[in-house]
């Protein structure tokens, strides 16, 4: 049901959570102003991707909040002026805290969840990104805490985890990769009570390793 | 607030207490007591009348049913194990209040008007739960049918009817289900080590049952009907622990989620509580039944059979659509119709009783005009061989099928193998019914229907994979 008393947990704490938990979120800077954003994209290098920063937006995409692949400074300054004028004409009132310089990561999506169901405590999710997620709810759960056998299964539960293991042709990606991060979830969702839902999505993975690129935590 | 769990006395009483015992044919009071004194309000040949101490409490009545009739609990000398509550709402807390000072081992409360009412009703719930902690007296309900036991004569419940004796228990938060399964068990010869309804759970939930029947010798496989449970986490702990030791079906009401959310997070608004709770069920090792046939279909199966040691499956016939059927269901549900060596084949032609046509593959045909000692040798064959874990048993009823006698070659067959689970299809209907019985009565689960019948090896299967973790 909805809670009035949730709100989305800030986004610093919610970087040094993950840095706590040994979950690794890509390089990223918050900038106040076009200049230090421009900077931070050269010290972290293109590809880069802006996002922007509030306590008032939850779905930073739905609202023009989110620009990805930016190669070069001039995508860079228009992306970031794009963003601002998105969000400023969508959200009038939405407090921007900054513009988040991140490095573009790639590979294959999936999402890594977590919900605090009032019967069981914290229960996680997992699933394939993008539509797989969305439209066709190819998704698996299991009450945390769990065990590394738990967190195989629920990679290998869902049906797309066959495009995981390399179908077509793919390299297969690294799945002790994502075990290790449904882990860290499990430990972290038992450990901070307070958190009521949380959101690793994107997850980027690849052959050698699993990428969180996005997370939203929501907090009582 | 936990300390309360000595169930003892709701499962096995010695004196049972009704108040709010009425002389109203038409009452709920009546029919408890009647329940308790003759063993049932809708007679059959499975009511057996209670064995121990039985009083009545009704301050306008000496005598109902033959049995005494106190004004007050505390006026019976004396010691009563087990009150069961059937008075208005409103004076229930009164009532509890004198079973307390009688020094009652349990307490059951069938009368409604509680927590599903709403606000008013949570609260007097909340006050009866209090007095019966605070007296560290077990309570069972409010609004709920109550228990019966078919073995040990007890029916202390407002059902129609007590249903056979047998090894399955069910426990079920409706007392309508819990009520017309029991008129249909009787029909259908189904038995029941334990049927309970505990309604509200103002204080004991499916759980405490769960744990009860863990340990009762009489329950080989524990049915839930279940909508909801207020402590999941101490529900996996008990059914993580307890089937290792029996196995556990639950039929989960509730399953799709109306009216709308506030979307905050995908996680949020995907894990519905259907999803959760069948995590929850994986996780303990709880197999999930999706209707009510279903449930005690598999309980059926898991009651009776061993557990199946791995998914490898053969299926006799002598009909070859019945065969087809059966091994399609059985690969929809992820069954190995294993392919059969030559030598199984050598060993079937050398008993000199397959006809020419047989089939020689699994499924195994052994053709229409299969007598007893056609089936005899082919059941005897496949179960002798290593690889072969589990056996499916159809047959259609024609001209020369001796359904009898085939029933007893199969019960001696499945004596010879304890180790392989058998299951029967016997397709028909009055001509097949009495062998249907034989096999039943034996413990050998019979579906008139294909899919069931894989259904059941499913469920084998499922147990023997628990079994090994």
């Amino acid at each position: 049901m909805y809670n009035s008393k949730m709100q989305l947990f800030d986004f610093n704490k919610t970087i040094n959570l993950l840095d706590k938990y040994k979950i690794h979120y890509p390089k990223s800077k918050i900038a106040k102003t076009l200049e230090q954003a421009k900077k931070f994209a050269k010290e972290i290098r293109f590809p880069v991707v802006l996002k922007i920063i509030s306590k008032d937006i939850v779905h930073k995409s739905d609202f023009g909040g989110v620009k990805a692949n930016i190669k070069d400074e001039d995508e860079l300054v228009s992306a970031y002026e794009g963003i601002v004028k998105s969000v400023k004409k969508k959200l009038p009132r939405a407090k921007i805290e900054g513009i988040l310089v991140q490095k573009m990561e790639q590979g294959t999506e999936v999402i890594i969840g977590m919900k605090n169901d009032p019967q069981f405590g914290p229960v996680l999710m997992f699933g394939l990104g993008g539509i797989f997620v969305e439209v066709l709810k190819d998704i698996s759960f299991r009450v945390a805490p769990i065990n590394v056998h738990e967190a195989e299964e629920m990679v290998n539960e869902i049906k797309g985890s066959k495009i995981l293991k390399g179908a077509r042709g793919e390299k297969p990606v690294k799945i002790s990769a994502l075990v290790d991060l449904l882990m860290k979830v499990s430990k972290l969702s038992i450990e901070n009570k307070k958190i009521v839902e949380l959101d690793l999505n994107p997850v980027f993975v690849d052959e050698k390793s699993a990428k969180v690129v996005d997370v939203r935590i929501m907090v009582e | 607030m936990k300390a309360v769990k000595n169930l003892d006395a709701i499962f096995n009483p010695k004196s049972i207490a009704v108040i709010g015992a009425s002389r109203d044919i038409n009452s709920v009071g009546y029919g408890i007591l009647k329940n308790i004194v003759r063993g049932c309000v809708f007679e059959s040949e499975h009511c057996r009348p209670f064995k121990g101490r039985v009083y009545a409490v009704n301050p306008n009545a000496t005598e109902i049913l033959k049995i005494a009739s106190y004004p007050k609990i505390t006026d019976i000398t004396d010691d009563v194990d087990l009150a069961v509550i059937a008075v208005p709402a409103k004076i229930v807390p009164a009532v509890m209040k004198d079973c307390v000072n009688k020094g009652v081992k349990a307490i059951i409360v069938i009368s409604a008007g509680f927590a599903e009412l709403g606000k008013e009703g949570k609260k007097l719930q909340d006050d009866i739960k209090e007095i019966a902690e605070k007296a560290k007296i077990p309570l069972m309900g409010p609004n709920c049918l109550g228990i019966i036991r078919p073995s040990a004569s007890i029916n202390a419940s407002f059902a129609p009817s007590t249903p056979p004796e047998g090894n399955i228990a069910f426990i079920s938060q409706s007392g309508a289900i819990a009520d017309s399964i029991i008129d249909w068990a009787i029909e259908h010869m189904f038995g029941f080590s334990t049927v309970v309804s505990y309604g509200n759970k103002a204080m004991l939930d499916a759980t405490d049952f769960l744990e009860w029947l863990a340990k009762d010798e009489e329950t080989k496989a524990i049915a839930i009907y279940m909508e909801g449970i207020d402590d999941g986490k101490r529900f996996m702990e008990v059914a993580e622990k307890v089937s290792k030791i029996k196995p556990i079906v639950v039929l989960k009401a509730g399953r799709t989620e109306k009216g709308t959310k506030a979307i905050s997070s995908h996680t949020g608004s995907l894990a519905g509580s259907y999803e959760v709770y069948k995590a929850a069920f994986k996780q303990t090792n709880v197999i999930l039944a999706d209707t009510i046939e279903d449930l005690f279909d598999i309980s059926k199966a898991l009651a009776n059979q061993p557990a199946c040691k791995d998914g490898n499956i053969a299926i006799v016939t002598n009909g070859g659509g019945c065969g087809v059927l059966a091994a399609d269901y059985c690969a929809e549900l992820g069954l190995n119709v294993v392919e059969l060596k030559k030598s199984t084949i050598s060993k079937l032609d050398k008993t000199g009783k397959m006809h020419p046509a047989y089939s020689r593959s699994n499924p195994l045909d052994i053709v229409g005009d299969a007598l007893p000692d056609r089936y005899y040798a082919a059941i005897d064959t496949l179960l002798n061989e290593n690889y072969i874990s589990g056996l499916i048993v159809i047959q259609t009823l024609q001209t020369m099928t001796n359904p009898e006698e085939d029933a007893n070659d199969i019960i001696e067959l499945s004596k010879k193998y304890p180790g392989k689970p058998i299951i029967c299809a016997y397709m028909g209907g009055r001509f097949s019914k009495r062998g249907r019985y034989i096999l039943e009565s034996k413990g050998i689960p019979d579906f008139n229907d294909i899919k069931k019948a894989a259904k059941a090896m499913w469920a084998l299967v499922e147990r023997g994979r628990i079994l090994k973790k």
